[in-house]
């Protein structure tokens, strides 16, 4: 949003290419100027500037709507709000289950069951819709190598037996689930910048990564100066890039 | 008439080519005419009688303000101030101890920002306040909307039905108790869906897009006039990761503190902003305190912190211009923002269940 272009928020023709030869082609750009500074580059009155700083925000201000709204769109499809995790009491305090739209973190000491509750969780999204699940492909990027997917058969045929009953339905299962092994913060970051178009291809609907910690602490050594900074830096920009995954697809992250 | 023309809002260019004309004054340009200014300055006549136009809009309004009329700059003596400050209503939070300290409330026309660490509470303290603004008058409300601009995507709808579901009924008993008219009616109007109606929802993805609301904010307010309360859920989130320069940042928000400012004064309402925790690391020992820097905790009139201690959540009221610096304990249950009840109560289920999204801070006394 804010970096669409001038041209495309309906200024007129000369003033585009007036800005632009002040180097002004976003309207981030032109956000980021002072009242005074914008009167110069443009060379329009007071008035006039105000108008087209009304008319550039209006290109990139955010749609209005009500909490009611939002209400409404989220009753009418009950059973996409939560992904339930099978655990009743889990279930209970989580208010429905995993939320979908929304991150949620798993965090523990070693060997308590993160990597396990994962591989739990993506069975469950391959699931249809009637048994609980989200019926759609997972994005599992295992920055520790610690995913088996031995271990994901196990589970699914003993959890569920009455599904999995034949090496079908396992194998289909395997396929919607999309590992991704990556090893340092540049290559996590740049996957999830590049799953947009993997969501809306496979029809995703659970993005799993585990661990973030695991890369981060092992690039950054908060010891030196300015890695702090840095780290803090990957990180938000991660998770921007995630919540506007989830909110935009409404799945769990 | 004497106005330099240096003071008023014409085009840079154009302002240039007067004054190498030699024209100094708004009454030297209102006595040549359009037609000789057009000739002298070389621009057409249309422009000529625009700039005429403004600058006679401009004396006009100087002419106005000279002569004690309502002009932009707002004039009036501390008693006016005064009545005008008692009448105000306050927004108030449903935890008394909380309402005490900030001396009634959310205090309309003024910016009270609200910092704490992640999971303390703030975004319930919008929500509960965005909930509130809405009360009748006869319950000791303000009766008005509320614009909820929401930067890090933490506004859940199925909390503000279960903190708004909690108000009705506390208006409900209100009125049962005292069983008066107005009271019933206002209930009538006061319901779930009006209450979600009237929150106006804005998902800004990046500091961009929160400027460009917040320009756009005086039409959307000059529309829906009843709104008395804007909160900005989030104003350190866009602006700490991403950004290098820090002068364009320190630009960027004193410009929105400013409209927001304007916003509070023009509109009469309240503006609710949260903040984030940072770390300051001292010589010996490393201390929190609120994001984005010295110069953004000018911004705000009023600050709340909210805190730890323990398992015990605390606010404390760390600037106000009016009411001392004290801390109070509270709580936050499946209602809302409430009091702590005080120990010899027998404490129901309900008031120490805690939200059930929040992570559990201490073992459930069960």
């Amino acid at each position: 949003m804010a970096a669409k272009k001038l041209r495309r928020a309906r200024l007129s023709q000369e003033l585009c290419e007036r800005l632009s030869r002040h180097q002004i082609t976003t309207c981030q750009d032109f956000l980021c100027l002072s009242f005074l500074e914008l009167m110069k580059v443009t060379g329009q009155s007071y008035y006039n500037v105000q108008k087209l700083l009304c008319e550039v925000s209006r290109a990139c201000a955010p749609k209005m709507q009500t909490a009611y709204e939002l209400k409404l769109r989220k009753s009418v499809n009950p059973s996409s709000a939560f992904l339930s995790t099978t655990l009743h009491s889990l279930d209970k305090v989580l208010h429905g289950g995993v939320p979908c739209g929304s991150l949620t973190e798993i965090t523990s000491p070693p060997g308590c069951g993160k990597t396990q509750f994962c591989i739990m969780v993506s069975v469950l999204a391959t699931l249809p819709v009637s048994m609980g699940g989200l019926d759609g492909a997972v994005i599992y990027i295992d920055t520790e190598s610690a995913f088996s997917a031995e271990r994901l058969i196990e589970i699914a045929a003993h959890r569920f037996p009455a599904y999995f009953d034949s090496d079908e339905k396992l194998f289909c299962m395997t396929r919607n689930i999309h590992l991704y092994r990556e090893l340092t913060c540049g290559s996590v970051l740049k996957r999830i910048m590049s799953l947009e178009e993997e969501i809306i291809s496979k029809k995703v609907k659970l993005i799993i990564i585990d661990s973030i910690a695991s890369v981060v602490r092992k690039e950054f050594d908060t010891k030196l100066q300015g890695n702090l900074a840095e780290r803090s830096n990957f990180l938000a920009r991660g998770a921007s890039v995630l919540k506007y995954l989830a909110e935009e697809f409404s799945i769990p992250v | 008439m004497q106005r330099d023309l240096g003071g008023l809002p014409l085009a840079p260019a154009l302002r240039a080519r007067l004054v190498a004309a030699g024209f100094q004054t708004a009454q030297e340009l209102l006595d040549t005419g359009p037609c000789g200014l057009s000739k002298e300055i070389g621009i057409s006549k249309e422009e000529a009688l625009e700039v005429l136009q403004v600058v006679r809009q401009e004396c006009h309004g100087d002419a106005a303000r000279t002569a004690g009329g309502l002009g932009a700059t707002r004039k009036c003596t501390a008693l006016e101030l005064l009545e005008e400050e008692q009448a105000q209503g306050f927004i108030i939070t449903f935890c008394s101890a909380l309402d005490n300290i900030l001396g009634g409330g959310v205090q309309l026309t003024k910016i009270t920002e609200i910092c704490g660490a992640p999971g303390v509470g703030k975004t319930q303290l919008c929500m509960q306040l965005a909930v509130d603004v809405q009360i009748p008058e006869c319950f000791g409300g303000v009766a008005g909307e509320a614009v909820f601009i929401d930067t890090e995507g933490s506004f859940m709808v199925d909390r503000v039905v279960d903190i708004a579901t909690a108000c009705v009924q506390h208006c409900q008993l209100i009125a049962e108790a005292h069983q008066e008219e107005d009271h019933l009616k206002a209930l009538e109007t006061f319901c779930l869906e009006n209450i979600l109606s009237h929150i106006y929802y804005f998902r800004c993805r990046d500091y961009i897009e929160l400027l460009a609301q917040v320009y756009l904010l005086p039409d959307f307010l000059a529309e829906h006039s009843k709104v008395r309360l804007v909160v900005v859920d989030g104003i350190a989130f866009p602006f700490r990761h991403d950004f290098e320069d820090l002068s364009l940042r320190t630009r960027l928000l004193n410009g929105l503190a400013q409209q927001l400012i304007i916003i509070a004064n023009d509109h009469k309402s309240a503006v609710v902003l949260t903040n984030q925790m940072t770390t300051r690391i001292g010589q010996s020992q490393s201390t929190l305190v609120p994001a984005l820097g010295e110069s953004w905790g000018h911004a705000a009139t009023v600050r709340l912190i909210l805190h730890w201690d323990n398992s015990q959540r605390l606010a404390t009221l760390y600037k106000s211009p009016s009411q001392k610096e004290s801390t109070i304990p509270y709580h936050i249950t499946s209602h809302g923002f409430r009091d702590v009840q005080p120990p010899a109560v027998t404490q129901t289920a309900e008031d120490t269940e805690m939200n059930p999204r929040k992570r559990p801070r201490r073992e459930e006394e069960k």
